[in-house]
């Protein structure tokens, strides 16, 4: 029963770095191929297009760092002490990592698109720089949100 | 700390000493001109300078010199060390005798005779390639091409692709039909695979009939160039030669090209920032009006140069007459950010939301203070801080020439470092927790520890608490900032009735929920609900007094109420403060674990783990210093600003040396 426990863990860890990576990779691709359009007409513009297309980059890893509290919490990464996970502490983590898994996935794709539309906006208007990045941010809003609850669960699950 | 003041100044100037005053306002960089308008008017007339088209076709040449030879010249300044103010200093008495001692247009005609023959050159080439991969195949074909190209007195021939399948058919039925009157020829290869290539002679007069007979196939006619008339063979050699001639001469006209460069390209770009110096104060003349002798200015000065002008143009006080006025409240007055040097890095972030309309509030020194706080958690972590110190504080000892909004920029990325120090000092996290990672730091560990007052990682709660309350305190600053600014404009309603019981209402709710949580003593629940009802009352009375008729009144100011719930989510956004310092030390902690763990590999271990901490704390200062930034900027911007700031002003942009390659030098004041 023990290794049921885990294994829940660690399929919650997966979901988070798994969904919220795809999430990102979707997202950072969306606004990369509108930067790579911006820049064909402008490869000067580079730095900034490349900014605001690693924004939606950030729920990747906020996945991947709750994929990692989760296995340390179970002992499953060198150095921690042996513990032992019942079936319910399991299923815990493993509820505790959806928030980052489904949070961090769709804002990452909604991200991407703001990128995108600021990135076209920075193409016509260079001024609105501050503008354009704000824009994004607003989403990752509900990405840092999904992040927190996360961490707080975990945090609030006694092994 | 606000925006400044600003006059506006007409000039009469006597025509004569027209181009002479404007090129020392130019000078001051300091006078904003308001374009006439003609209509308003009519007794104004446009002023075209008479060196105006001069310089415009100059600036097209020097143009087109930078365009074409910039790409064949090797910089010995990079374009980075330009923006960051590497440019040459340049007088305009120098520019000027420069401009006379130069034939631009000369110097434009003889790249253009270059360019010209570079083209042609690399027409020709390809026109030979299209000639050469069209013989190619045809090696083996026995006879002169000119039977192919043109025909002899008496002989024609047609070149063409067939389908394989076709050949065998055709080249029968082209004997069975012409006879002894024509000969068919067929090449071992086609132009692609499944297609040869087939030739057809015949006698001139039969021209008709072949065009027939090849139409019944899917004959496809391949041109013979007319220039091509001996053997294949011998063609191809002599194409071979034109060829190499013709790529040597590009080698040379391509290192006159890299000459010219060499020659034109500073003198061009030096050249260019004169005639776009000139180019403005023509066209700042143009915007002027006009009579017979008098030439009309109307424009912005900040009262603060007015002085430095009057002084400036002492010397024509008998030609020029200065009127300066009050900004009317109709006027579109354009306004200039005036801070004082503790809170100037912050001023770019102000522009970067839009600059404050004139007379509006000057936002910076009131966000300036909680951007350095946040950037600080966000981040939060003391290594990474001391590398954006030293980073950025090397890039300004290095180029100490910077233009100043750069410079301003890196001294906040300074600044957030020197907070982002103090914070992670405080929380313990110095590039996550190397120090407590690897037993060769443990010396260090009682001197980290020493400041620490708490960890984040390990007491999440108490930092999301600090965060919040760092929200709510921000929250009702801008509230009261909102409150004093509407005073400031004598709108009392809109302090007491808006602001104000804003400000009662919700501090209100915020005592009545924390003495009911049970960190105050229930005496405190009765004040805080007392207040709150207070507040409620006068939000139910004053919100929507726009509105006529009691009961669409009564509506609004109940609805108002639950504005209270976007208050509540503004509070919560300021979570992110916590969520993104835990990230930022988790991120440092993973990345110590993994080269932990890569170091226990035998022999290269050690390599491997100082491989993993360089590059793994590289990329995570880089993610999250981003995100810090972005983060920290908007809830300065979305929390912050909406609750005082509207900021659409239009920024000074006052009639001065804008250049891209050189600085022209300031003419200091006698």
């Amino acid at each position: 029963m023990d290794l049921l426990g885990i294994a829940l863990a660690i399929f919650g860890a997966a979901m988070a770095a798994g969904w919220a990576g795809a999430g990102s990779a979707i997202g950072v691709g969306i606004a990369g191929e509108s930067g790579a359009g911006v820049m064909t007409e402008d490869p000067g513009k580079f730095g900034l297009v490349l900014l605001l297309q690693a924004l939606p980059g950030t729920q990747g890893i906020y996945g991947l760092l709750i994929a990692f509290f989760a296995i340390l919490k179970v002992g499953l990464l060198g150095g921690g002490a042996e513990v032992t996970v019942n079936v319910w502490q399991g299923l815990a983590i493993f509820f505790a990592c959806l928030p980052i898994a489904v949070g961090g996935y769709y804002s990452a794709i909604a991200q991407g698109k703001t990128s995108a539309a600021s990135i076209q906006m920075i193409a016509k208007r260079p001024e609105e720089t501050g503008k354009a990045v704000i824009l994004p941010a607003m989403v990752e809003t509900y990405a840092v949100l999904s992040l927190l609850m996360s961490i707080i669960l975990l945090n609030g699950i006694k092994l | 700390m606000a925006v400044a003041k600003i006059s506006k100044a007409e000039f009469y100037i006597h025509k004569s000493e027209a181009d002479k005053v404007l090129s020392i306002l130019q000078n001051t960089g300091s006078y904003e001109i308001i374009p006439f308008n003609s209509e308003e008017e009519p007794e104004g007339q446009v002023i075209a300078h008479p060196d105006l088209s001069r310089v415009d076709f100059l600036l097209g040449e020097t143009r087109y010199l930078l365009r074409f030879l910039e790409p064949h010249y090797d910089d010995p300044v990079s374009g980075l060390a330009r923006a960051m103010g590497d440019k040459d200093e340049l007088s305009l008495k120098e520019a000027a005798e420069l401009d006379k001692k130069t034939d631009v247009p000369a110097a434009a005609n003889e790249v253009r005779k270059l360019e010209r023959r570079l083209m042609e050159i690399r027409s020709e080439v390809a026109q030979i390639d299209t000639s050469v991969s069209l013989l190619e195949p045809l090696e083996e074909f026995p006879y002169p091409l000119e039977l192919l190209s043109s025909g002899t007195e008496r002989v024609r021939g047609v070149l063409g692709t067939l389908p394989i399948s076709q050949v065998e058919n055709w080249s029968r039925e082209a004997e069975a039909l012409l006879g002894k009157r024509s000969e068919v020829y067929i090449a071992p290869v086609g132009e692609r695979e499944k297609y040869r290539f087939v030739a057809l002679f015949f006698e001139a007069p039969l021209s008709g009939d072949v065009a027939e007979f090849n139409g019944a196939f899917t004959f496809n006619r391949v041109e013979i160039p007319a220039s091509l008339r001996s053997g294949v063979l011998q063609e191809l050699a002599l194409l071979e030669d034109r060829r190499a001639a013709l790529v040597a001469e590009e080698q040379d006209v391509l290192a006159g090209v890299e000459e010219a460069a060499e020659k034109w390209v500073a003198v061009a770009r030096k050249l260019n920032d004169y005639f776009s110096v000139l180019r403005d104060r023509y066209e700042a003349l143009s915007r002027g009006g006009a009579t017979e002798k008098v030439v009309m200015l109307r424009g912005w000065i900040p009262d603060s140069n007015l002085p430095e002008i009057k002084k400036s143009l002492a010397a024509f006080d008998s030609s020029i007459e200065l009127v300066v006025t009050e900004p009317e409240p109709e006027d579109d007055v354009p306004s200039l950010m005036a801070n004082s040097a503790w809170c100037l890095p912050f001023e770019n972030l102000t522009r970067l939301y839009g600059v404050p309309g004139y007379g509006e509030l000057d936002p910076t020194p009131l966000m300036a203070p909680f951007f350095f706080v946040f950037f600080g958690m966000c981040l939060g972590d003391a290594g990474y801080g001391l590398i954006m110190i030293g980073l950025f504080t090397w890039f300004l000892k290095k180029y100490r020439k910077m233009p100043r909004g750069f410079s301003e920029f890196f001294k906040l990325f300074v600044l957030s470092g020197v907070s982002t120090v103090i914070v992670g000092a405080l929380t313990g996290s110095w590039f996550g927790d190397l120090v407590d990672a690897f037993g060769i730091f443990s010396f260090l560990r009682p001197l980290k520890n020493l400041p620490v007052i708490l960890n984040p990682m390990d007491d999440p709660m108490t930092f999301l608490g600090l965060s919040l309350a760092l929200g709510v305190f921000q929250l009702l600053f801008g509230l009261g900032v909102s409150f004093f600014d509407a005073l400031r404009r004598k709108d009392y309603m809109a302090a007491y009735a808006d602001s104000g019981a804003w400000i009662v209402f919700l501090t209100g709710l915020l005592v009545w929920g924390i003495a009911l949580a049970g960190f105050m003593s229930s005496g405190w629940e009765a004040f805080g609900k007392t207040v709150a009802i207070f507040g409620a009352i006068v939000l139910l009375a004053t919100q929507g007094r726009e509105k006529t008729g009691f009961i669409s009144r009564a509506i609004s100011g109940v609805l108002s109420l639950y504005g209270a719930t976007s208050y509540l989510g503004d509070v919560l956004s300021y979570s992110r403060l916590l969520a993104l310092g835990l990230a930022t030390s988790a991120v440092g902690v993973i990345i110590n674990m993994l080269a932990g763990l890569a170091g226990d590999i035998p022999f290269v271990g050690w390599a491997l783990a100082l491989l993993l901490i360089v590059g793994g704390h590289v990329f995570s200062i880089a993610v999250n210093v981003l995100g810090a930034f972005v983060h920290s900027l908007r809830l300065q911007y979305v929390e912050f600003f909406s609750k005082f700031y509207s900021g659409g002003g239009r920024a000074f942009s006052p009639l001065a040396y804008n250049t891209s390659y050189v600085s022209i030098k300031k003419e200091p004041v006698e």
